[in-house]
């Protein structure tokens, strides 16, 4: 039982997650409190837990209260009166003959605002990581600097790791909503890098909640020098891990619960990383038929 | 199960696996073990000690043993340790593991040992090595750690060691390193088919092989250490063009009598990067900027471009008109507007990210602006327009951010904007 809960309690992607598997009307109730959080429950070796009641936390502001209320509301029209219209505030015909799609373009400074960026200072580590528009506020620039130097906590073995992530699509009173990309088979991404290798994590809503540490990986190797880079890489591709531990069964993600797509650069190698992302998009591939790459025995290896 | 309780008990009493036989005596050993060559494997090992001159272990003695595994960790050190940081290399590596496997047959701290060498190896460049990960390996005793029977099996049978070895196998897997059939004949040798470094070694060899290749931009392993051969490698590679040349304006050298060192400059260009300079109005500078970073797997190199702003966009580069019957046997053009539908469309609904030209790339030995003066000088041979344009130098004014520029020292030229030109 201790297991279990130290298990819970290490690395996830908010508190509010577990919530909602439990309890899906508790949620509601204590989502309006409580902000998503979107560090991660991991506990440094040698910090103290913080045993601060949830009540404890709860912000009243009459401002901010106001500002929710309007913004929910805001929301819960958009839906539906989109509803109305169609699938996702399109008329039928676009969505139905719709082959690409473009999800995130980095144009302002509200683009940037839907990411979050971390590195393992978390973890106390020493990497730096910082996401900013680019030259001709057209892109985003992920730079900073890796260092794997380990933390001298005693438990940590690895360090060094710079990741950023796409925040949560939430619907109105702050119910989850997933990205729908099932009539879509790959991921295009136009970047340019410095010839270093990063990931490309999806976070696909499971079913059971042990598995809230489960991510869909695949490499994106990037090239270097002044030209951009298309990069398409088909769905099918993405292995399960868990963890950052490459599990033995695989089976293909569930396109239409994907949460969050995240890079993370980790390669071993002390020094400054830059990586500019133009924009991030799905499209149908009709050339590739591949359903999963990965073999699907019950006992892989 | 009394028996192995019986074992257990022992096991803990001696501190070490391979006292067992000799604590239970010949004939208990006999009656748990269960295959034949196994009990003839440990009933070795008992005849071994026994013939030893010692004779059977006295209290005091006993107590020495206990007194010793706090001692162990610091003695494997000292093994690694006694070698100073010159002399450190995979001989001297091999040489401890050997004197490590020759001083006791039982190998008492084999595992403190291991975790030891595993800690050294970077230290000793050995890291990447299969050979000595095989040499670690065959540090564990054999046939020992296999479980004999099923309640073994179910059970973690020797966790500690277990996991001394699905460490070694760890960091192979973070060197990037594939076992081979030795590693395999090894751990089936100690640990038995069905445990855990076993298990990890499947998966290494499931998975590895899979990703082995993917990468589409592969580096030579190990790099070369001409600096020129670096430089072309890496202009090849992010000029994405297989048209591009490259062309090497300057050899490294020294001139002995003064003293003055030569930088290598190497620069690629392509034709089609040629004709566009060309055309480039010779009232609009061309900017060289850099230095920008390239990694090529562990190791950093800078580039240098050269490239135009963006044309102002009142002013709008007027195409070259083909009048249409300029051939009487075909149109030199076609406007057929092909009615697409929405379902066709592939093309993704955003902005161009507007950028200037770049015209070439170089990379230099050190990055001041005589040396890049000399690249525009050669590029003048090949683009006579160049001597025409004015060309502005924008080193380390670029936005991107360079937090450590190692190699190359430009700290007193910075926004060191001169504009040259350039005759010929």
């Amino acid at each position: 039982m201790a297991l279990t809960f130290k298990l819970l309690n290490k690395v996830g992607y908010s508190p509010e997650h577990q919530w909602n598997i439990f309890c899906p009307l508790a949620k509601l109730a204590f989502a309006q409190c409580t902000p998503r959080m979107h560090s991660s429950s991991y506990r440094r070796p040698g910090v103290p837990p913080d045993n601060t009641p949830p009540w404890k936390k709860i912000d009243f502001n009459f401002q901010k209260g106001v500002k929710e209320v309007k913004k929910h509301f805001g929301l819960l029209k958009k839906e539906l009166v989109d509803h109305w219209t169609g699938p996702e505030g399109r008329p039928l015909v676009e969505h139905i003959l719709e082959q690409t799609r473009v999800l995130w373009e980095f144009r302002c400074q509200q683009d940037l605002e839907q990411w979050v960026v971390s590195s393992d200072q978390e973890i106390g580590g020493r990497s730096e990581a910082y996401l900013k528009l680019g030259k001709n506020n057209q892109t985003a620039l992920l730079c900073g600097t890796l260092n794997t130097n380990v933390p001298r906590d005693g438990e940590t073995r690895y360090s060094g790791y710079c990741s950023m992530r796409s925040k949560l699509p939430q619907a109105a009173f702050n119910r989850l909503k997933h990205y729908d990309w099932s009539s879509f088979n790959s991921l295009h991404l136009r970047v340019r890098g410095d010839g270093r290798s990063w990931m490309v994590n999806l976070g696909t809503e499971m079913y059971f909640s042990h598995q809230k540490n489960d991510l869909y990986n695949y490499f994106l190797f990037t090239r270097g020098g002044p030209y951009w880079q298309d990069v398409k890489i088909p769905f099918s591709k993405f292995f399960l891990t868990s963890r950052g531990r490459i599990q033995d069964n695989q089976q293909p993600a569930w396109l239409d619960k994907i949460n969050t797509l995240g890079f993370t650069l980790g390669d071993k190698v002390d020094g400054p990383f830059q990586l500019e992302i133009d924009f991030i998009g799905v499209c149908n591939d009709r050339a590739h038929t591949e359903e999963f790459a990965y073999e699907k025995y019950k006992r892989n290896p | 199960m009394r028996c192995t309780r019986v074992l257990l008990l022992a096991k803990e009493a001696c501190g070490g696996p391979l006292t067992l036989g000799q604590a239970l005596g010949l004939p208990g050993t006999v009656s748990c073990a269960q295959t034949p060559n196994m009990c003839l494997s440990r009933g070795f090992r008992t005849s071994m000690r026994k013939s030893s001159s010692n004779p059977a272990p006295t209290k005091r003695e006993e107590k020495k043993e206990e007194a010793q595994p706090s001692q162990k960790s610091l003695v494997t050190d000292d093994f690694f340790n006694r070698f100073d940081q010159d002399c450190r290399n995979k001989a001297t590596f091999s040489q401890v593991v050997d004197v490590f496997c020759k001083k006791d047959v039982r190998r008492r701290g084999h595992v403190e040992f291991i975790y030891a060498a595993l800690q050294k190896m970077p230290e000793f460049g050995v890291e990447r090595d299969l050979r000595v990960y095989n040499a670690l390996l065959d540090v564990f005793p054999k046939e020992v750690f296999v479980p004999q029977n099923s309640f073994q099996r179910m059970f973690n049978h020797y966790p500690r060691q277990q996991e001394c070895g699905v460490q070694v196998l760890e960091q192979m897997e973070n060197y990037g390193i594939l076992p081979d059939a030795e590693t395999r004949f090894l751990l089936l040798q100690i640990f038995g088919r069905k445990s855990h470094p076993f298990l990890k070694y499947r998966r290494m060899m499931y998975w590895f092989p899979k990703f082995q290749n993917l990468n589409p931009y592969p580096m030579l392993e190990p790099l070369p250490q001409d600096p020129v051969d670096i430089a072309k490698l890496s202009l090849q590679r992010i000029s994405a063009d297989l048209d591009a040349r490259i062309t090497v304006y300057q050899m490294p050298s020294v001139e002995e009598e003064t003293g003055i060192t030569y930088p290598h400059i190497v620069g690629i260009q392509s034709p089609e990067q040629q004709s566009l300079l060309q055309k480039h109005s010779q009232d609009r500078p061309v900017y060289i900027e850099g230095p920008f970073p390239l990694w090529l797997k562990k190791t950093c190199v800078y580039y240098y471009v050269l490239r135009a702003e963006l044309s102002p966009p009142g002013e709008k580069e007027e195409e070259e008109e083909i009048d249409p019957e300029r051939n009487f046997y075909y149109p030199m053009r076609m406007d057929m507007d092909l009615e697409r539908d929405l379902g066709d469309d592939d093309s993704f609904d955003v902005d161009e990210v507007e950028e200037g030209l770049i015209f070439a790339m170089c990379m230099v030995g050190s990055g001041d602006q005589a040396t890049l003066a000399k690249w525009i000088s050669g590029l003048q041979e090949t683009n006579p327009i160049l001597g025409h344009i004015p060309v502005v130098f924008r080193l380390e004014s670029s936005p991107h951010e360079i937090q450590a520029v190692p190699e190359v020292e430009e700290t007193d030229e910075e926004e060191a904007i001169q504009s040259q030109k350039m005759t010929q």
